[in-house]
């Protein structure tokens, strides 16, 4: 009888370490050889059977660096996230703020159109934007792709602070009123810094949605105002052979600092990733 | 009382009411004015208003009605293989505690960019230096393909029968783990009590997944779907770069044709057209969103 429930219990074990495998191996196997790529030369991208054991080399790298001049296009990368996430802050903040606490109508008719703004198919979004960015003269500028983020940056930022807020529970800013301090200064001494994680979480997804973007970039930017995604695409361009170390060198030069992102917010990373409908 | 004083909220509101008003309401109305006209290409000819054509060329269009048959393909299998995968994975990781730790390491796929998306399944599916081709054709899957009557396989991305089914695993590689979290994060929610009580009742396994599990998960998964529908209308670069809507129209979704009107063919109002309708889902869907949620 014993010895029966042992067989089975070893069973059960060693069919969650082979699902376990399977999963890790299906979700995780792609990142890695993408990874082993890039610091493998030419003629190993091309060996068949695929070679796992090879002399690393960092070529690929130095050569992204330093002879296709990636840092302007990493400079450009970082100052269109960076600056659309910071304007979304800063306005999601106050605006999301407005709706935890305001009593007023057309609050659910503002929140539909927020919504509406930041699911909106970018294959849509990017026909207006277009002519109006000509007409504006500012297409293929960073200004112009800073605009395009904001669009769905700003939303989304109101969206989740609002959220955010109307879980730090009036009382507390109650008490701070009666010593005298003005609305504004409830917000910005009491209630802004009691959401902290989730300012955290919001300026990191925002960062996250602009530095990952290639539709909008391909369309809004030039050679010079190209961002990373761009510039990883444009390597397959022509007839030449795919210089694949220096595509899976851009993407995981693009990877790791999202991903390190991501592991910081764990704790609100569903809440954050469904809108805050999911607590 | 003259005139009423605006609450220090509405300041607060003001300046995102007013840029989401010019990032949104102003290009919708442009959007509505481009439907209706013609774009030149020729620098000295100006655009011009030509009525309803771009509308009436649409309803003639066969081609468009075939796109809206690929994207609701590619929407509802996608939609299905993820939500069956991701609550299956999600209820072996909540059956199997020591299992929680993996949650991030297989949602890892969620943060790279969809262009390296695209990108790096190229590089995987290579016709003649891929690892996962190479795989593939030595487990004979190929052979057995062909077996059933297919066409000889010389490349996915390539192959009638099999760049749609591609798309749809290389999106369900990269999402299927945010479902797995949203399903743990409805299954953390269920009182622990409330299974122990289903035990002693002498519920089994599969009864207490069938009539407690998975009907206090229905509003959860609700989320999960509309969030995956919203993010299926809305990205379109993993098929962009890999197949590009081919071969022969068979992954152009919707998304793509429009794009490929309007930044290969410059029919700019044409390409609004196409655009409106495909907003008009979004809106509805939105609709349905936040009445989903509406917990405010």
């Amino acid at each position: 009888m014993k010895k029966k429930r042992n067989v089975k219990s070893v069973m059960m074990r060693v069919t969650v370490i082979v699902l376990v495998a399977l999963l890790l191996f299906w979700f995780d196997f792609p990142l890695f050889w993408m990874f082993l790529s890039s610091f493998k030369a030419p003629q190993e991208i091309y060996t068949l059977p695929p070679v796992f054991l090879f002399e690393p080399t960092l070529a690929n790298y130095s050569e992204m660096i330093f002879r296709r001049g990636v840092l302007r296009f990493f400079s450009n990368s970082l100052l269109t996230a960076g600056i659309s996430t910071l304007i979304a802050l800063a306005l999601g903040s106050l605006a999301g703020y407005a709706l935890a606490r305001g009593r007023f109508p057309g609050k659910k008719d503002i929140a539909f159109w927020m919504i509406t703004t930041r699911m909106a198919p970018i294959a849509v979004v990017l026909l207006p934007f277009f002519l109006i960015f000509l007409s504006l003269h500012i297409l293929y500028t960073l200004p112009a792709l800073i605009i395009a983020y904001i669009s769905f940056n700003l939303p989304f930022a109101t969206w989740l602070l609002w959220g955010f807020f109307e879980t730090v529970p009036s009382e507390i800013e109650e008490a701070g009123l009666c010593d005298g301090c003005s609305k504004f200064e409830v917000f910005r001494r009491i209630a802004l810094p009691l959401v902290t994680p989730g300012l955290a979480t919001t300026g990191i997804l925002c960062f996250m949605f602009a530095w990952n973007d290639y539709m909008f970039a391909s369309v809004f930017t030039s050679q010079q105002t190209a961002t990373l995604p761009v510039i990883a695409s444009s390597y397959m361009a022509g007839h030449r052979a795919v210089p694949w170390g220096q595509v899976t060198a851009t993407g995981s030069f693009l990877f790791i600092p999202v991903l390190i992102g991501g592991i910081l917010i764990r704790r609100y990373l569903v809440t954050g990733l469904t809108m805050g409908a999911i607590k | 009382m003259g005139k009423r004083k605006i609450p220090v909220e509405g300041w607060m509101l003001l300046p995102t009411i007013a840029i989401l008003a010019a990032l949104s309401i102003y290009p919708f109305v442009y959007l509505i004015r481009m439907s209706f006209m013609e774009f030149s290409l020729i620098p000295d000819q100006p655009s011009r208003f030509i009525g309803g054509r771009n509308w009436l060329e649409m309803i003639k269009d066969s081609k468009v009605f075939y796109s809206w048959m690929v994207t609701l393909r590619y929407y509802f299998i996608s939609l299905a293989l993820q939500m069956l995968l991701g609550t299956v994975i999600a209820l072996l990781i909540y059956q199997v505690k020591a299992l929680q730790g993996i949650v991030l390491i297989i949602a890892a796929p969620l943060f790279l960019a969809p262009v390296l998306v695209g990108l790096l399944w190229r590089l995987l599916l290579d016709p003649s230096y891929g690892i996962y081709f190479y795989w593939m054709n030595h487990l004979g899957m190929f052979d057995f393909l062909q077996k059933l009557g297919f066409s000889e396989v010389r490349s996915i991305f390539g192959s009638t029968s099999l760049a749609l089914p591609a798309v749809i695993t290389i999106n369900s590689w990269q999402w299927t783990p945010l479902i797995v979290m949203i399903v743990l994060a409805g299954l953390m929610t269920i009182p622990p009590q409330l299974i122990e009580a289903a035990c002693i009742d002498g519920a089994g396994s599969w009864q207490r997944l069938r009539f407690i599990v998975i009907p206090l998960l229905k509003s959860t998964l609700v989320v999960a779907l509309l969030i995956r529908t919203m993010d299926l209308i809305r990205f379109f670069t993993v098929i962009f770069v890999t197949t590009g809507g081919g071969p022969a129209d068979v992954t152009k979704i919707l998304a793509i044709r429009i794009h490929e009107n309007a930044f290969r063919f410059y029919k700019l109002g044409y390409a609004s057209v196409l655009g409106l309708t495909l907003l008009g889902v979004t809106i509805v869907l939105g609709m349905v969103f936040v009445r989903a949620i509406s917990r405010r």
